[in-house]
């Protein structure tokens, strides 16, 4: 009795310890550049890796030392998690299993964890029932559910700690995201705008799992957190109250999306969390109008910047206003000290949905540049950079076209010219390396009912291959690129046949790695994107590639499967525009190259 | 005329179905001619392509979430083709096929899915949205006033 007394005294300091230390341990973790601890490999969302064991000069060498079937089918985002203790921690999509690998047995299962949900989420998931991973602090694993449930687990044990109740499928809400462990709270958005959600990002107890804070996207200011006096919009207040009820025709507000459901980062010395919101509930533009006029619907597809500690709004950024496209502003931002024009700046840079490199003053929300990375974008012409502005082109208005009226050939589709695949970024190039979508589409708006749970979409949409461009490969749809943020240039280009939907790595071993649909992990020279190496696992690869260094040997990490909405979107294959309307020829249709399933690679070098 | 052989569901749906097709032929029916259809038949394209793309890939084609619907309507034929449109079903865990009981829209268009997944395999109807043959033209106006309002799964 008094021994079990004791343990509880100890657990109790435990505790107590490590509400102050979560902050810290990730910190440290991240340092360390044998690890990988956080899907982004760093809070700042760099996907860099100081490792060069694995180089330009041996990647040829590089070999699977072993692979692990999940067991599950759908598309398999996100990737392991190395915190130093000898096992790698992988997710699936729904049912959502996590595993504890161990590294020095070839992947056996240290542990195994499967929630029991209701699968009726599924239907709910729009776009495949992918997860895009687990984040690990203190000795907790946390994870968010399909079905909305955030929990912690034992790392040590995969034992279940707590779960919290993040969302309600039956309204639409569902969770793909992985969550991102800032001080003593485990900070998640929500899924689900095509349902008509109101999104929100929350903040949970890392230690109990109760909510902290949640901000909304859409809504009254107190329920957004932001402060007209003091809350930035291009470095002057926003000044003007409730512009997330304003800018909506009555209630639309209700229903506005907003979903933050992509990458959050973290400036540990400003002590801001960024992360950006999905589009404005239907696709529908004209049942966005007030009094028949576009209205700027705050605050979806906007950059946030906010205090970790409260939620409340520093600065805030709306890279689309009265979206006619479904651009989902949520990709990740990366956060990068750079100079310009002369001058340090601690920025903000993204490879955006919408075709534009952008990069942001990230103390104040000033936008620096806006341009083209993939240059058949069409649906604007440039941004002002003083207003914040996109110079939409009436021609690809879906708009001003109308409803019931299809606007053709805009650029890029819906999908983004790149969708949640996360960039890399090396602080020794200065470059961006990202895989991008080179797709196109035409748009019909059409009216559409809210019923609560029920698709919200109101356009449809068909694609093609973006035309192509001076040498590049015939057909293609997608393109793996490296980009200066500061110039606003891209540096090189490497065309595939299909969209690049993995998360891409960069590392001191001037190499840069990726994943393409086909099922090939490959690694380029940084330098010039000359293939170095490549290796073809069982599935399409949607997920990121990861590295990290376990007693002296350095290994890469993939999950393959192929899914989400590349695989729905290019299953098929598109038809080629130029063939016209009933073609027979089809561009790369991805179903002919690879199929379903689940399957983590580890990469290393031979002894 | 619509034959129901099967469950309560199934006369539920028969009503449903008989009420908002009055103007429309058998479920199933379609012409092709050079590339184009019927009005009926294009309206099908539309409503796939609102409510069952998302998942079903374009065209009817499948994708990597759910499978090839132009082989599904053929296999199973009208009257199961539209119980697991209005009652869904659970194919295994991990894999739904949601009900759209209660999407009037959809529910109210099924025959003319059926007849569009019918044109696309037996039919040798091409990908990509139809045109529909001129002199079956004036019939649009009225299939446009039936169908304009409806909602659709579609992607994030």
């Amino acid at each position: 009795m008094l021994r079990e007394t004791g343990y509880a005294v100890v657990a109790i300091g435990l505790m107590a310890a490590t509400a102050v230390h979560a902050n810290q341990n990730v910190l440290e973790l991240q340092d360390n550049p044998e690890y990988w601890a956080t899907q982004l490999g760093n809070y700042q969302g760099h996907r860099f890796s100081q490792l060069d064991q694995i180089n330009r000069d041996n990647v040829q060498e590089l070999r699977s030392v072993w692979q692990f079937s999940t067991g599950v089918l759908r598309g398999h985002e996100g990737g392991p998690l190395y915190v130093g203790d000898g096992r790698l921690y992988i997710h699936t999509p729904f049912p959502n299993k996590v595993f504890a690998l161990d590294l020095e047995d070839e992947g056996r299962v240290i542990w195994s964890y499967e929630p029991v949900q209701d699968s009726r989420v599924i239907p709910v998931m729009c776009c495949d029932t992918v997860n895009r991973g687990l984040a690990y602090a203190d000795g907790r694993l946390f994870l968010g559910q399909a079905d909305n449930t955030l929990i912690a687990l034992d790392a040590e044990s995969g034992e279940l700690l707590w779960e919290a109740n993040n969302g309600d499928h039956t309204i639409g809400e569902s969770n793909t995201m992985s969550p991102l462990v800032v001080h003593d709270k485990v900070i998640v958005g929500i899924s689900g705008g095509e349902y008509g959600i109101r999104g929100h990002l929350s903040a949970y107890d890392v230690e109990t799992g109760e909510m902290v804070w949640r901000g909304y996207s859409t809504g009254p200011d107190d329920e957004v957190l932001i402060d007209p006096e003091t809350t930035l919009m291009l470095g002057e207040p926003v000044g003007e109250a409730d512009l997330g009820v304003t800018t909506w025709p009555e209630g639309e507000w209700e229903r506005g999306g907003g979903a933050p459901w992509g990458w959050i980062t973290y400036d540990p010395e400003l002590d801001l969390i960024y992360y950006g919101t999905g589009n404005p509930g239907t696709w529908n533009p004209d049942q966005r109008t007030v009094d028949g006029e576009p209205a700027d619907n705050k605050w979806a597809i906007t950059i946030f910047a906010r205090d970790p500690n409260t939620g409340e709004a520093k600065w805030v950024f709306q890279k689309v206003p009265f979206d006619e496209w479904d651009y989902d502003g949520v990709n990740e931002n990366q956060l990068i000290d750079i100079e310009f024009e002369g001058e340090e700046r601690k920025a903000l840079a993204v490879i955006d949905r919408t075709g534009f490199g952008l990069l942001m003053d990230r103390e104040t929300g000033e936008l620096l540049v806006a341009e083209k990375f993939a240059p058949e974008t069409n649906w604007a012409d440039s941004y002002d950079l003083e207003t914040g502005r996109p110079v939409v082109n009436e021609e690809y208005s879906t708009f001003r076209q109308g409803v019931d009226v299809n606007t053709t050939n805009i650029c890029p589709t819906a999908m983004g010219a790149k969708n949640m695949q996360p960039s890399a970024y090396s602080p020794n190039t200065g470059l961006i390396y990202a895989g991008i979508n080179r797709i196109c589409m035409n748009y019909e708006p059409y009216e559409t009912e809210y019923i609560a749970g029920q698709p919200y979409v109101g356009a449809t949409l068909t694609m093609m291959p973006a035309p192509s461009h001076n040498g590049s490969m015939e057909g293609r749809t997608g393109s793996f690129i490296a980009w200066d943020p500061v110039a606003g240039e891209t540096v090189w280009e490497v065309d595939e046949r299909f969209a690049v939907w993995s998360g891409a790595l960069a590392t001191a071993g001037d190499l840069a790695f990726y994943g393409t649909l086909e099922g090939h992990v490959k690694a380029v020279d940084l330098e010039t994107g000359e293939e170095l190496w490549r290796f073809k696992t069982p599935s399409g690869v949607i997920g990121n590639v990861n590295t990290f260094m376990h007693e002296g040997k350095q290994y890469v990490a993939v999950l393959s499967g192929v899914g989400g909405w590349a695989g729905i979107g290019l299953a098929a294959g598109l038809e080629d525009p130029e063939e016209g309307l009933g073609a027979v020829s089809v561009f790369g249709a991805l179903g002919d190259y690879t199929k379903l399933g689940g399957v983590l690679t580890v990469f290393a070098l031979p002894d | 005329m619509m034959v129901f052989k099967r469950s309560p569901l199934f006369a539920a749906l028969a009503a449903i179905l008989l009420a908002s097709t009055a103007l429309a032929s058998e479920p199933g029916d379609y012409v092709v001619e050079d590339g184009k259809v019927d009005p009926s038949t294009y309206e099908g394209y539309l409503v796939y392509t609102r409510a069952c793309m998302a998942c079903h890939g374009p065209d009817g084609l499948g994708s990597s979430f759910a499978p090839n619907l132009i082989q599904a309507a053929e296999r199973l034929g009208w009257a199961e083709f539209a119980g697991t449109i209005a009652a869904g079903r659970e194919i295994q865990p991990g894999q739904v096929m949601p009900s759209f009981a209660d999407d009037p829209y959809v529910m109210g268009n099924i025959p003319k899915i059926f007849s569009y997944m019918l044109a696309r395999g037996e039919g040798g109807l091409g990908r990509g949205r139809p045109q529909i043959i001129e002199s079956m033209q004036e019939e649009t106006e009225e299939a446009a006033d039936a169908g304009e309002d409806g909602n659709e799964a579609a992607e994030e």
